[in-house]
């Protein structure tokens, strides 16, 4: 079979940076999250995603050290650190509420770490300057935490934990306090920082669309288990559960699936709503076997498809640069959902009407596990 | 005067709360300020201001000496209690959750108790059979019980740092508590060690409610003249008993005015101070 398609650069090769075996966080009787295994490669920027409870922020912190593991191992650069006490594990951290020092001054918050370390005083004033101007505060260097915007708190936070020049940097939801348009940009500031400063990031977010234009891969966790591991391509179009065909937006969910045949790179399978054929081979357990199709997927150009069936128009509403169409299998009376991008020219169908649309091979997964 | 547009007009339930005001708050401290202008002749108060009573306070040596006296067993019983004050708070504060509500109400519930059973239990304490000569004894320190425990100057600053000290822990503590746990965190997490989040993180945070703890203890302490008597003796004699002599025993209603004319102004630059202190830039 092909590599998946991946954008990024290859990480795979060589030692991970990271490496957490069989790490289980339990409070009382309850698993936080149940033993798992992680590689976190160097330079890469690799998400934790999830919705909340799902155990992200408890894998964070316990690899920070806020949170003692009940079990298992996290080995940094091939060295076992879980019981390194919290100030001598060679990485730092973007805490979600920034957790900066009201009572210093952005320059004093950004040089506490090499403070502690007793560096010199020229060799910290130097390296500060260095850091406030990757994150652009050199202004407002002498400003106090409660007289800062959001944003900056965002950034003197990161030029904080950049300051000893770790190797892996963990962040805890670092975007979550602040608004749509200011956290679009913090996302690719962060991003161009990882790039160029080449330090691992390790991000933690619910915000499927952050990950996505973040990430060079993505960890999807589910009630402290680790859901699928993969780059945002394969996440979004390649689902192996249903949870995660959920989360990324694969919205149609057809089901029970029966395979009729598969070969080379291609699954045929037999659905309620038709027969149809999937990109990529069968999963190996087939337990709760469904067919996950994205909205955009769907085409009304049908006859250039591999696959197509045919709906009632429930519903049209315009969105904006988007037309979403409610449709309605005439058999099953099952709901979809088809997103189209809006065309000023072409009149909406009617509802009520009949409507054949397409969708590709590589457009829909097979998907396993029980409903989110 | 009629009410603009953005100015709400007083309601008859306003005018009403600013005449309880005036009635118990502003007319019975203007009279008592009126009063430290009048002067007293042939045990008559005589209604004709004058600065006589300041004058002569200021002269006077003996009220100097007492006056400064006061001032410095203040001073003192709020740097104890500084230091007390804290470790007690602190300790409170690296309880778990729910031993450190119980503490703080074990802590807090003296507050409501009667001060002179308070004071008399410290001299229960204090005396020669008290509770702290027969500690003393039974570890060895003395061989017979002390008697400079009591009715001195030293018995008033323990007596007033005991009964004063949930003054000083409470706001200490307030003050820790508002330190978010990802700030110490965050701390640990740039590697500073335990000293280091101490001095640089915890103390500096948590100060201000020292600042504002010394403030009370200092106010309530130099002010104080029920401890004094009870267990002061005759060199405990403080600036609260001297007011408390004016008014009870010399009938020199004039002159206690301005005594506490002095002792008022004293508290309110106390409380000046502290205001900035307790509320540094950062804060702002």
């Amino acid at each position: 079979m092909a590599k998946p398609d991946t954008s990024g650069p290859d990480f795979e090769a060589g030692l991970p940076l990271l490496s957490i075996r069989g790490l289980g966080v339990r409070f009382g009787t309850v698993d936080a999250i149940s033993p798992l295994d992680l590689d976190v490669h160097d330079g890469e920027f690799l998400t934790i995603l999830g919705p909340s409870g799902s155990g992200k922020t408890t894998l964070l912190r316990a690899i920070a050290g806020f949170q003692p593991p009940s079990a298992g191992r996290i080995e940094f650069d091939g060295r076992d650190i879980a019981d390194l006490p919290i100030n001598r594990r060679p990485f730092n951290t973007v805490f979600q509420d920034y957790a900066l020092f009201p009572h210093m001054t952005v320059r004093e918050n950004v040089g506490f770490g090499l403070r502690v370390r007793g560096t010199t005083r020229k060799l910290l004033n130097d390296r500060v300057d260095d850091a406030l101007g990757i994150v652009g505060l050199e202004e407002l260097d002498s400003r106090y935490p409660a007289q800062l915007s959001g944003g900056q708190q965002q950034r003197t936070a990161l030029a904080r934990a950049m300051i000893c020049e770790p190797r892996l940097i963990l962040l805890d939801e670092p975007l979550a306090a602040l608004d749509a348009a200011l956290r679009r940009q913090m996302q690719k500031f962060l991003k161009s920082v990882q790039r160029q400063s080449g330090i691992t990031f390790l991000f933690v977010t619910h915000d499927q669309s952050e990950a996505i234009t973040m990430s060079d891969r993505i960890c999807v966790m589910r009630a402290g288990s680790i859901e699928q591991i993969g780059t945002p391509r394969e996440l979004y179009y390649r689902p192996k559960s249903r949870f995660v065909a959920a989360f990324f937006g694969a919205s149609n969910i057809v089901e029970p699936c029966r395979i009729e045949e598969s070969r080379d790179d291609e699954t045929v399978v037999a659905t309620p709503v038709g027969t149809f054929s999937v990109k990529g081979p069968p999963p190996e357990d087939t337990s709760g076997l469904a067919l996950a199709i994205r909205p955009e997927a769907f085409g009304t150009d049908a006859a250039s498809r591999v696959n197509s069936l045919e709906f009632e128009v429930a519903a049209v509403s315009f969105v904006g640069s988007e037309t979403i169409t409610e449709l309605r299998h005439r058999n099953t009376s099952q709901m979809f959902t088809m997103k189209t991008r809006s065309d000023p020219a072409a009149r909406p169908p009617e509802t009520g009407s009949l409507l054949r649309v397409g969708f590709d091979p590589a457009e829909c997964a097979l998907v396993t596990g029980a409903e989110s | 005067m009629t009410a603009g547009p953005g100015r709400i007009r007083p309601s008859t339930g306003e005018y009403f709360l600013w005449g309880v005001a005036a009635l118990f708050i502003i007319v019975p401290l203007g009279c008592f300020l009126a009063y430290g202008f009048f002067s007293v002749v042939d045990n008559a108060i005589v209604y004709r201001p004058s600065i006589g009573n300041f004058a002569d306070l200021l002269s006077n040596a003996s009220y100097r000496a007492t006056f400064l006296r006061t001032m410095r067993m203040a001073l003192e019983v709020s740097a104890i209690n500084l230091v007390l004050g804290y470790a007690t708070a602190y300790f409170i504060w690296l309880r778990p959750p729910g031993w450190r509500n119980f503490l703080v109400i074990a802590l807090a519930i003296p507050l409501l108790m009667s001060y002179i059973i308070k004071i008399y239990a410290m001299r229960g304490v204090l005396g020669t059979n008290g509770l702290l000569n027969s500690a003393l004894m039974t570890l060895g320190i003395v061989d017979e019980p002390v008697s400079a425990l009591l009715f001195n100057l030293t018995a008033v600053r323990i007596t007033l740092s005991v009964v004063l000290l949930p003054f000083m822990v409470l706001p200490i503590y307030i003050a820790l508590e508002r330190i978010p746990a990802s700030v110490l965190h965050a701390a640990s997490d740039l590697g500073a060690n335990e000293l280091q989040t101490f001095a640089g993180i915890i103390l500096p945070l948590s100060l201000p409610g020292g600042i504002v703890g010394a403030m009370f203890t200092f106010v309530l302490a130099s002010g104080d003249f029920l401890a004094p008597e009870l267990v002061g003796g005759i060199e405990g004699f403080t600036y609260g008993r001297l007011i408390f002599s004016q008014f009870g025993l010399a009938f020199n209603w004039p002159l206690g005015a301005a005594l506490s004319i002095l002792l008022m102004c004293v508290a309110l630059g106390v409380i000046y101070v502290a205001r900035r202190l307790g509320n540094p830039r950062w804060q702002r």
